[in-house]
């Protein structure tokens, strides 16, 4: 199933660390976030592989922006 | 009665949450929906009552909801925790009023035992209308893997709204867990379920004494990136700080931006309040300082140490923030830890930046203790963002490709000219600097000289 992972907050795209078509565990980095002047990682939450990188780094999302696309098991 | 029990009936499920052989039932194990018995959990006592799924879908009659006064009673004579397993479809229709009557006496009962007696829910079926109310009046409420908790079930939502919702959707382990607060601990199976509440049991109401001598201190530096800009997981540091595998964590997905729950340092129970930069970058927002506000009062009302770990960059800024009410929910937090009694010891991990800083058990509120690491940073701001309005008008007249250097030269001149961690501590906002292979004992320490109290207030369910 597919699943979307999401910006919790305002931020910039610091530097994407995985590829799509990736295979990912549970807490593997996916991305790495900026916001109020730290480096957030995104965390894979579960075993999968990464259907669709949606962002490039510099872009600005906003709460709720879809980040990537999961595929579950 | 038969042999096999069965294994919704309160007798079985009463029987599996005390200590083996240990239960004595105190009502009447008849037909009125409710069994009461008093008993031992890991040793400790406790009054726990059941509802009867069995009997008329667990439904509250009169006499049902008397036996949960009854239990509170004794709770309150004995001084000790009481726990409510809930499976119920709330009144019980036939009674009329007579059962809303009844209910109503149990909330009474709830509210009056609140922050005297430590009060745990376990919801192991369908908890609806006033067995919904009933377990969120309690300080913790835990779900099972088959709990639901609902004010109007599926039918009465489908009838009034014409939404097509499930008892999943509407009140399961996902919704409760993550997005509304009302459950504290979600579980996998009935029997965890039932331990969870056991483990707690023994965190409140044997408190233990502090062995100073059992304390042995570790590296709790090791749990921070190198890099100070890199946000991580705050979860291992706060198992690090407790002793080992005694960490319960509550509220673990809601308003993850800051981690509480108990544990116990020296074999003694304290209360653990940490930011987690992993989550929106630690920041406060409404959420998690309503979750922590009341997880600081309800330790303070049972005489639970708290320990604050601060690493917080300040407070989420944003539209919806404002709108959602952070300034009345980030109240609630200063006016917990203000109004706390109990020993509360902060430690600045790496970061305490502005009104957040405030509000994490600062000095200004009250805290018996404020230590700090020795690369941490107390401050308005970051010093970036400080000499970025500081020097405004200056730096605007730099070309943008040499604006970051500037930036960052005036930014390493502020830290000096503000004085960093050793002007803090100048100022008595700090009270020591301590280093992150001596905290534990440091922190100790103060929980062991300072007199243990408690707060004379009830645990509103903010």
């Amino acid at each position: 199933m597919d699943y979307s992972i999401r910006a919790e907050m305002v931020a910039s795209v610091h530097s994407v660390v995985v590829d799509a078509g990736a295979a990912v565990m549970v807490g593997d980095t996916l991305m790495i976030l900026e916001s109020m002047k730290m480096e957030i990682p995104v965390l894979s939450e579960f075993a999968g592989t990464v259907r669709e990188i949606s962002v490039v780094p510099g872009d600005v999302v906003q709460e709720g922006d879809i980040l990537a696309i999961l595929v579950r098991g | 009665m038969s042999d096999e029990l069965d294994p919704r009936s309160p007798r079985a499920r009463l029987s599996h949450f005390f200590d083996d052989g240990t239960f004595t039932t105190i009502t009447p194990e008849d037909d009125r929906g409710v069994l009461v018995a008093v008993g031992l959990a890991h040793g400790t006592p406790v009054v726990a009552f059941a509802t009867d799924p069995t009997v008329q879908g667990g439904a509250m009659g009169n006499e049902g909801c008397r036996a949960i006064v009854t239990a509170y009673d004794r709770a309150f004579a004995d001084s000790c925790a009481v726990v409510g397993l809930w499976h119920s479809g709330g009144a019980r229709l036939r009674e009329g009023v007579a059962s809303l009557d009844g209910v109503g006496r149990v909330f009474a009962a709830m509210t009056r035992a609140s922050g005297k007696v430590p009060q745990i829910s376990v919801v192991l079926g369908p908890a609806a209308g006033g067995a919904a109310y009933g377990p969120a009046l309690t300080d913790i409420v835990i779900l099972g893997p088959a709990g639901r908790i609902f004010v109007t079930g599926p039918e009465v939502v489908r009838s009034v709204t014409g939404e097509n919702v499930d008892m999943d959707t509407l009140g399961g382990p996902e919704p409760h867990g993550r997005r509304s607060g009302v459950v504290h601990i979600t579980t996998e199976s009935e029997q965890e379920a039932l331990d969870q509440a056991r483990g707690l049991v023994s965190l409140l109401g044997s408190q233990g004494s502090m062995d100073m001598a059992a304390i042995d201190d570790v590296d709790l530096g090791a749990f921070l990136p190198e890099s100070s800009r890199r946000a991580y997981d705050v979860h291992p540091l706060v198992e690090g700080f407790v002793d080992a595998g005694s960490f319960m964590e509550l509220h673990a997905r809601w308003a993850p931006n800051i981690v509480v729950g108990l544990g116990r340092l020296g074999g003694r129970t304290v209360g653990i309040v940490a930011n987690n930069p992993l989550r929106l970058g630690g920041c406060l927002d409404s959420a998690s300082a309503e979750k922590a506000a009341r997880f600081v009062r309800m330790c303070d009302a049972f005489s639970v140490p708290l320990v604050v770990l601060v690493d917080v960059p300040g407070y989420l800024p944003g539209l919806g923030q404002e709108w959602e009410g952070v300034v009345r929910r980030g109240a609630k937090l200063l006016h917990a830890f203000a109004e706390c009694v109990v020993p509360r010891v902060t430690v600045v991990t790496r970061k305490a930046y502005g009104g957040a800083y405030v509000a994490m058990n600062s000095a200004s509120l009250g805290a018996t203790r404020v230590y700090a690491w020795p690369t941490s940073e107390v401050a308005v701001m970051g010093s970036v963002a400080a000499v970025r309005i500081l020097h405004r008008r200056r730096l605007a007249e730099i070309p943008e490709e040499s604006r970051e250097q500037v930036e960052l030269e005036l930014a390493a001149e502020h830290e000096v000219i503000s004085g960093g961690i050793a002007r803090a501590v100048e100022m008595g906002v700090v009270d020591q600097v301590v280093d992150p292979t001596r905290t534990r004992t440091a922190v100790a320490e103060v929980i062991w000289n300072t007199p243990g109290v408690r707060g004379q207030h009830g645990n509103i369910p903010l």
